[in-house]
């Protein structure tokens, strides 16, 4: 056997395999992406910093305008318009938020309590409505809000609503539409928290603590707080972007940044000012992402925000 | 005795959610049978709402734009997306963070901001290159971008939750290159991929933002046509239309519980 | 290249009459590993082998033993073509495979997790290997049906994967390798995740399959003891380096060093202070060994040593106190304080008398069983 001893291309020559593995593998998705997401978020942005052209299509120069316009100065001087939809999209996100986990809450508790056979069932009611298309289910709202429909007619009676008016379109409807959403998107994180439940610290704790509300409070709230905190990022920046329930159950008065955005680029009007609330949106988006990742680090949950 | 109001108070709340879940599909699907065009008032049971359906062309042709969007796209997907999904998993160990942050960009960025910038640049690169007219490849194009991330990780997790010494099991057994992936990995994540498909179709069926901005003239999808119905004035053949989706959904969950409850078995 | 099966690979060793050496012969010279020089590197730092020479004989049951980390299942997959190394050669059958990919290779390994293909059946997971090399059906069937009977599997193999105990997984990762006649059959720590009882009695069948079918094993574990009831050679490993090759009888009576002492489950080592010829001073005192050697390492084995009570003048014997006892039936350990030191014995037990603790007794120790090695 004839040993000629040393290769040192051995080392080189699997990692050149490797690397041209995963150029193999991952580089027709990753252009994908790049071309059609990167690319076109990228002309996106760009075109907010540039001027509004006829048509409402951009053209240079580059120019600050469109966000001076979303700031609500127009030709005819400043306007709250604009300010009161960005406010709006906050209040309702807030709200709508604030709603999917108080109902949400005890849902998931008491589905982690059923018998074990039962749970997958009771998910999958709770989620399927969310398997038809969003364009239906607010649909479904608008026959059961509109003028005349039992609904509306106790509403009129109780003295909430003027007479004929109906219960959409409103911001409630908008609150109801987005509560109806995303309520599934909270249920099942909060679901997964309370299935992996520590059971002993629990009893632990009600050992320790006379009532049961400070029990809850430190024994079983901080171990459902990493599914809440991805529970909150599901529902709140989706909600924040909403685009079909206040177009559809919002009226005029209902408008979210959402619509404000669209209506620049489906009309035509403008889209310089249609990508600067876009920009807005992603910003909005991206804190909060990062303020979630901070917290969840803190809480040492350090578990992936996963769909 | 505390505990027992508890339960009991829950499991109203437990109905009274299912209600407040199932009332707005129920009244579609109850308003889809009426024999008045009313929205507000019951009158009486009739079909022909359906028989309008029938011969609605454009209704037929929304729903084939809407199959040939889902299938298409979703195969497509799969295809890239279980290529990321292995890559990601044999390359587990180095740093791929640039690669995370694009899976998951589709997943993160608003609907209505996807659409958007999908649309614009479809918009300008139409007009300087004469290419990707607006229509249902624009469409075809801007679902697989959003489904690739699910396909991605649905394999990804499957090849996770594998045994790694398969893989050199196989290569020790006399595979080669080819025939592991064929005679190994693809039956094996085979659950993975069917699940992976079936969420794409989902996930393109239920899309209404992004195809709406993708959309040409002739390519309206079943809810794009819906969309357009409800902004003209409700017309109870709406609820004919939506109904039918519920029902497909119905039996969707049908079968995934029917799945799941094997598996379990 | 060794990018065909040969013939002598192919045919059954199993099958092969016991009396035709020359076959026989022409095997073993196939399946004799050669390694030369082997080095691998993980990362920057990690050294897994720093320069590994061994050959291992046709037909052997060759064990690579060491604690974890120690590199040995590194060269187990070196040898499988799993990972390839830094440096070095590899030949099997006298054939360089230094750069022949693992499906290219006629080694088979059983795998520490077994491994076996959760989507395929038993009988499917056994044939897969025959498949992949493009055997006709028929032939893969006969060859399954034979390995069944031969590892006695009965009706396992129409089981699912699923529905198999660890012990019945070892037992079909076992066949499934050895269904393909290989010139090597590696094994990666296979009983390792068995519980003691089912552990020993697949060692047994283990060595009994090994040695009708003449096959070379070549076999990991960490467990020493394992290693000498299996193994035709072993080989000490530490830190990526080959310490001692040899029988198991040689490497337990005649370490070579503190660590493959150690290793094989050695405490009682003193340190030389001074020596003349045979004429040894520990801190247990002096003591007479008859091949003394140049190491600075006295090695007594607990099995060696014989207690007398009270106090015997004479040589190689040492005054001690009984300072513990652990009875264990057919034996009994000893803890003894001899000065500051302390020193473990084993005492058979035949009927005769078994100090107690407090006892004052007298070691006795023969002279041609201390061994000294080096630190």
């Amino acid at each position: 056997m004839a040993y000629t001893g040393v290769t040192p291309s051995a080392r080189s020559r699997g990692m050149v395999r490797e690397a041209r593995h995963l150029l193999f593998t991952v580089a027709p998705g990753a252009t994908w992406i790049v071309i059609f997401l990167v690319l076109p978020s990228a002309y996106l942005m760009a075109v907010a910093f540039m001027s509004n052209g006829p048509y409402g299509l951009p053209e240079m120069p580059l120019s600050l305008e469109s966000f001076r316009r979303l700031a609500g100065f127009g030709f005819l001087g400043w306007s709250p318009g604009n300010l009161y939809t960005l406010l709006r999209s906050l209040w309702q996100t807030l709200v709508s938020t604030g709603l999917v986990v108080i109902v949400a809450y005890p849902i998931a508790y008491y589905i982690s309590t059923c018998r074990a056979k039962w749970r997958p069932i009771m998910l999958l009611l709770v989620v399927v409505p969310s398997w038809t298309n969003q364009v239906i289910r607010t649909f479904g709202w608008m026959n059961l809000l509109a003028p005349g429909t039992p609904l509306s007619n106790l509403a009129e009676g109780l003295g909430f609503i003027a007479p004929n008016m109906g219960l959409y379109p409103s911001n409630f409807a908008v609150t109801l539409g987005l509560v109806y959403n995303f309520l599934p998107f909270m249920v099942l994180p909060l679901y997964a928290a309370f299935e992996k439940l520590d059971t002993a610290q629990v009893e632990a704790a009600q050992d320790l603590f006379a009532s049961p509300v400070r029990a809850f409070w430190h024994a079983v709230f901080p171990q459902t707080l990493p599914g809440l905190l991805a529970g909150i990022v599901l529902v709140a920046i989706p909600a924040f972007g909403m685009y079909v329930i206040p177009e559809l159950l919002g009226g005029g008065k209902g408008m979210m940044l959402g619509n404000l955005v669209a209506n620049q680029f489906a009309g035509g009007a403008n889209w310089p000012l249609g990508a600067a609330g876009a920009i807005l949106m992603l910003i909005a988006t991206f804190i909060g992402l990062f303020a979630m990742r901070r917290i969840g680090k803190r809480l040492g949950g350090g578990e992936e925000v996963v769909i | 005795m505390r505990k027992r109001t508890l339960k009991r108070g829950l499991t109203g709340f437990w109905w009274f959610t299912l209600a407040f879940l199932y009332l707005p599909l129920a009244v579609v699907v109850l308003f889809s049978f009426n024999a008045s065009n009313s929205a507000a008032t019951f009158t009486g049971i009739s079909l022909r709402w359906y028989g309008r359906l029938m011969g609605n062309e454009e209704i037929l042709s929304a729903f084939s734009n809407s199959m040939i969007l889902a299938i298409t796209s979703s195969v497509i997907a799969l295809g890239i997306g279980c290529l990321i999904g292995y890559g990601m998993y044999r390359h587990r160990h180095r740093k791929l963070g640039w690669l995370i942050v694009l899976i998951y960009l589709p997943i993160v960025l608003p609907d209505i901001v996807f659409g958007i910038s999908e649309m614009a640049f479809f918009v300008q690169v139409h007009r300087l290159t004469g290419l990707l007219q607006p229509g249902l490849v624009t469409m075809i194009i801007a679902h697989v971008t959003f489904q690739i991330p699910f396909v991605a990780l649905i394999v990804y997790s499957r090849f996770v939750g594998l045994d790694p010494t398969l893989f050199e099991a196989a290569k020790d057994l006399y595979a080669t290159p080819i025939k592991r992936v064929v005679h190994f990995m693809l039956p094996t994540i085979k659950p993975a991929l069917i699940s992976a498909f079936f969420l794409s179709f989902t996930l393109s069926v239920d899309d209404f933002v992004i195809s709406f901005f993708t959309a040409g003239p002739e390519s309206a999808t079943l809810p794009i046509y819906i969309w357009g119905a409800i902004k003209k004035g409700v017309s109870p053949e709406i609820n004919a239309i939506a109904t039918l989706m519920i029902g497909a959904v119905a039996i969707a969950a049908i079968i995934s519980l029917v799945f799941s409850r094997r598996r379990q078995a | 290249m060794n990018d065909t099966i040969t013939a002598e690979a192919i045919e059954s060793p199993g099958a092969r009459p016991a009396g035709e050496a020359t076959q026989g012969e022409v095997a073993r010279e196939a399946s004799s590993i050669e390694m030369r020089g082997l080095h691998k590197r993980f990362g920057r730092d990690t050294v897994a082998l720093d320069g590994v020479d061994l050959t291992i004989e046709g037909g052997e049951f060759f064990t690579l033993l060491g604690p974890s980390g120690c590199g040995k299942t590194t060269l187990l997959r070196i040898l499988a073509g799993l990972e390839e190394a830094d440096d070095g050669r590899l030949a099997i059958g006298g054939k360089d495979i230094t750069e022949v990919p693992p499906h290219k290779r006629s080694v088979n390994t059983v795998f520490q997790s077994y491994a076996l293909f959760p989507h395929l059946s038993v009988r499917e997971n056994l044939a897969f290997g025959l498949k992949m090399r493009g055997l006709p059906l028929e032939e893969r069937e006969a060859r399954v049906a034979k390995i069944a009977e031969f590892i006695k599997l009965g009706d396992l193999v129409d089981r699912r994967v699923d529905q198999l105990s660890g012990g019945q997984r070892q037992r079909i990762a076992l066949a499934r390798a050895l269904v393909n006649e290989p010139d090597v059959l590696l094994l990666d720590e296979p009983l390792s995740a068995l519980d003691a009882g089912l552990r020993s009695q697949l060692q047994v069948e283990l060595l009994r399959v090994q040695k009708r079918l003449g096959m070379t094993f070549v076999f990991v574990t960490h467990d020493q003891q394992e290693a000498m009831v299996m193994s035709d050679r072993i080989a000490v490993l530490n830190g990526g380096v080959i310490q001692q090759v040899g029988p198991p009888r040689e490497v337990y009576e005649h370490p070579v060093n503190a660590f493959v002492a150690r290793f094989m489950g050695h405490d009682n080592l003193y340190p030389v202070t001074a020596r003349q010829g045979g004429r040894l001073t520990t801190p247990l005192g002096e003591l007479t060994a008859e091949d003394a050697g140049e190491g600075g390492l006295l090695l007594i084995r607990p099995e060696t040593l014989d207690l007398l009570p009270g106090e015997v003048a004479g040589d190689n014997h040492l005054p001690a106190v009984v300072s513990e006892r652990l009875y264990r039936g057919s034996h009994a350990e000893y803890r003894l304080e001899i000065g500051s030191s302390t020193l473990q014995a084993t005492l058979n037990n035949r009927g005769r008398h078994l100090p107690e603790v407090g006892d004052r007794v007298t070691v006795s120790v023969a002279p041609e069983d201390l061994v000294t090695l080096s630190e």
